[in-house]
């Protein structure tokens, strides 16, 4: 495998007509746009390529995820905002739920539940409480219509919001455990790496013994809801990502084109080693390096 | 060696529990369903304990929970009127020092658990960091937040911790995966632990789960059902496998522990287990002996006492 020539990328850059990007190493490091992101991505428009983003970060809502983009110089609605959060919650609006779910997770988790409908328990009003354990008979009283637990990156994780999980999960009848995502890392703050949701995922298994149902990349739920919902062939759409095993596998598990870019946390030496089965269609350095063909497109490159 | 009963496995005849009397030089028991029901000590126990520490015996106390030392759990067992020594009982907060004790461990460790653990490891003259003193401290990330660690950490020890949170997780984490050979060690996975009668507890399966969600790392487990410990104990007695008795109520942790380090097996049917599940064909897990109860090894004292 090489890097991407002109050739791969104009056959790449006719052949799809959806590109799915990854957020977070791929468009923007922390509060910076990766450069060539933005005029990559009017270049797409301008071809009228359906162009969306999908961040398996379940702690802020596709609202908040798209203003931050468009502050940041990339137009983005929240139509073609896709949140792992946002997974979860359309996952239970597809199944007509109506139980309570009990939230460990962010702001940003019980919007998007409660944006369809869905009654929270817990999130970030169980910050803070602990278990009494100063109590003759210490005990967690937990809702009875509890009927799902849902678990994103929660920085507030405590005890107490894992037994009062673990309890639902153990004693109300049906209850079921949806995971938003289980990255076992990801860059918060710029300057480092921090635990992902993985960990609170990963605790929950830990304590009740139960696999939960993944929503988030690499599960195929957002591609399914994102080609029904837009009317978008599977093979015509393309996945950018910098994570092998979220958005490369995501791509290659569904039927769509990959493309892994180098400026987020894989290196070219991970990607090309012997013991990586997981290769993208192409790849490159960063998302920038698509413009080399910008001036190379032919007139009769498909405006659909 | 009692020859293994493929059909119903019967309690222990007086000739079969003399035989497990001369051959078995150390007795480890696990505690719950065993030596005691909840708050009760089993009656008969405290006597026959007696007995056995009468013939020289060894015994054992066995305890997958590291929340408190050796020395703590004394104050539990002499208020249930058990006379015992704490070097007779086996915590995994112990197993864990013991364990980096064994490997001639000298750098520092970083403690997700409770007060317990750090007692051991000050015992064996181990640093550590972390522990109870993380509890409080948060995480806020603003733009540009950066954790700062101890580089001379050289393991990471989990416990069962009821004050846990992204701190300390976070913590371990960058220990783990950026301190070149740091050890990831759990004292156990338990999903669930007992620590009030009317509600099951989230275990430290939880928080051991926790570092393995965010390193993508196992751990190595040094209390039940690895088998740390049994050697750990056979080693300091000197004494072989088959010299040794588990002796416990759950037939998948308890005898197959014990099956698994090659030990004798004897369940007592005092605690979870029934005869029916025992007895029943789906059960593969033959224990060598039966006893309704510990106690039930009174029957033979004085015959044992004089044997010994």
């Amino acid at each position: 495998m090489k890097k991407a020539t002109d050739r791969d990328k104009l056959e790449a850059f006719q052949q799809y007509d959806a590109w799915v990007f990854d957020l977070d190493g791929t468009l923007w490091k922390g509060s910076t746009l990766i450069p060539g992101a933005k005029e990559f991505i009017e270049l797409l428009r301008y071809y009228n390529k359906k162009v969306f983003f999908v961040t398996n970060n379940a702690t802020k809502s596709r609202a908040t995820n798209a203003a931050k983009l468009t502050a940041m110089g990339i137009n983005a609605t929240q139509a073609e905002m896709y949140t792992s959060s946002f997974a979860a919650a359309a996952y239970l609006k597809a199944i007509s739920f109506n139980k309570k779910a009990y939230v460990i997770g962010e702001e940003g988790l019980v919007e998007e539940l409660t944006a369809v409908g869905v009654q929270c328990v817990g999130g970030p009003a169980h910050r803070g409480v602990e278990v009494d354990w100063s109590q003759a008979e210490p005990h967690v009283e937990v809702d009875p219509e509890v009927g799902a637990v849902v678990v994103g990156l929660d920085r507030y994780i405590s005890y107490y919001k894992l037994q009062y999980a673990t309890l639902c999960l153990a004693n109300n009848d049906s209850c079921m455990f949806l995971a938003c995502n289980t990255d076992a890392r990801g860059h918060f703050s710029q300057a480092q790496e921090w635990a992902g949701a993985g960990t609170m995922v990963a605790a929950l298994i830990g304590s009740s013994e139960r696999e939960p149902m993944l929503l988030g990349k690499p599960a195929s739920f957002i591609l399914d809801h994102l080609c029904a919902t837009h009317q978008v062939a599977r093979d015509k759409t393309i996945v950018v990502g910098d994570r092998l095993d979220t958005d490369i596998l995501w791509g290659i598990q569904n039927g769509a084109g990959t493309c892994c870019v180098l400026s987020g946390v894989t290196s070219e030496a991970q990607l090309l080693a012997e013991s990586n089965k997981v290769h993208p269609k192409l790849y490159m350095s960063d998302i920038g390096d698509f413009l080399t063909i910008k001036n190379q497109i032919p007139s009769n490159c498909a405006i659909m | 060696m009692v020859a293994a009963q493929a059909s119903a496995r019967p309690i222990a005849t007086n000739e079969q529990k003399l035989e497990l009397l001369k051959k078995v030089e150390c007795f480890i028991f696990d505690c719950d369903g065993v030596i005691w029901l909840g708050d009760k000590v089993i009656e008969g126990v405290p006597e026959t304990l007696d007995m056995l520490r009468g013939m020289g015996k060894k015994v054992f106390f066995v305890t997958n929970n590291s929340t408190k030392s050796r020395a703590g759990y004394m104050s539990k067992f002499q208020s249930l009127g058990l006379n015992v020594k704490a070097e007779e009982i086996y915590s995994s907060s112990y197993a864990a020092a013991a364990y980096l004790e064994s490997i001639n461990f000298n750098k520092k460790v970083y403690v997700i658990g409770e007060t317990g653990i750090l007692e051991e490891l000050d015992l064996k003259g181990i640093r550590h960091v972390g522990g109870p003193g993380d509890a409080d401290k948060k995480v806020t990330l603003k733009s540009g937040e950066f954790m700062e660690h101890d580089h001379d950490v050289g393991a990471v020890v989990v416990g069962f911790d009821r004050y846990v949170n992204y701190y300390k997780i976070q913590y371990a984490t960058l220990c783990i995966r950026e301190n070149p050979g740091c050890m990831f060690i759990a004292t156990n996975r338990d999903a669930v632990t007992h620590l009030t009668d009317a509600q099951e507890w989230a275990g430290n399966g939880s928080m051991v789960g926790a570092i393995v969600g965010s390193t993508k790392r196992e751990p190595i487990v040094v209390g039940k059902p690895s088998d740390f410990m049994l050697k750990n104990i056979s080693a300091s007695l000197g004494l072989r496998p088959d010299q040794i008795a588990m002796v416990g109520d759950r037939l998948d942790t308890d005898i197959m522990f014990g099956k698994n380090g090659g030990l004798a097996t004897a369940l007592v049917l005092s605690g979870v287990t029934t005869p029916e599940v025992l007895n029943s064909p789906d059960n593969k897990v033959h224990p060598d002996f039966v006893l309704n109860s510990l106690p039930d090894l009174l029957s033979v004292k004085e015959k044992a006492m004089v044997a010994a």
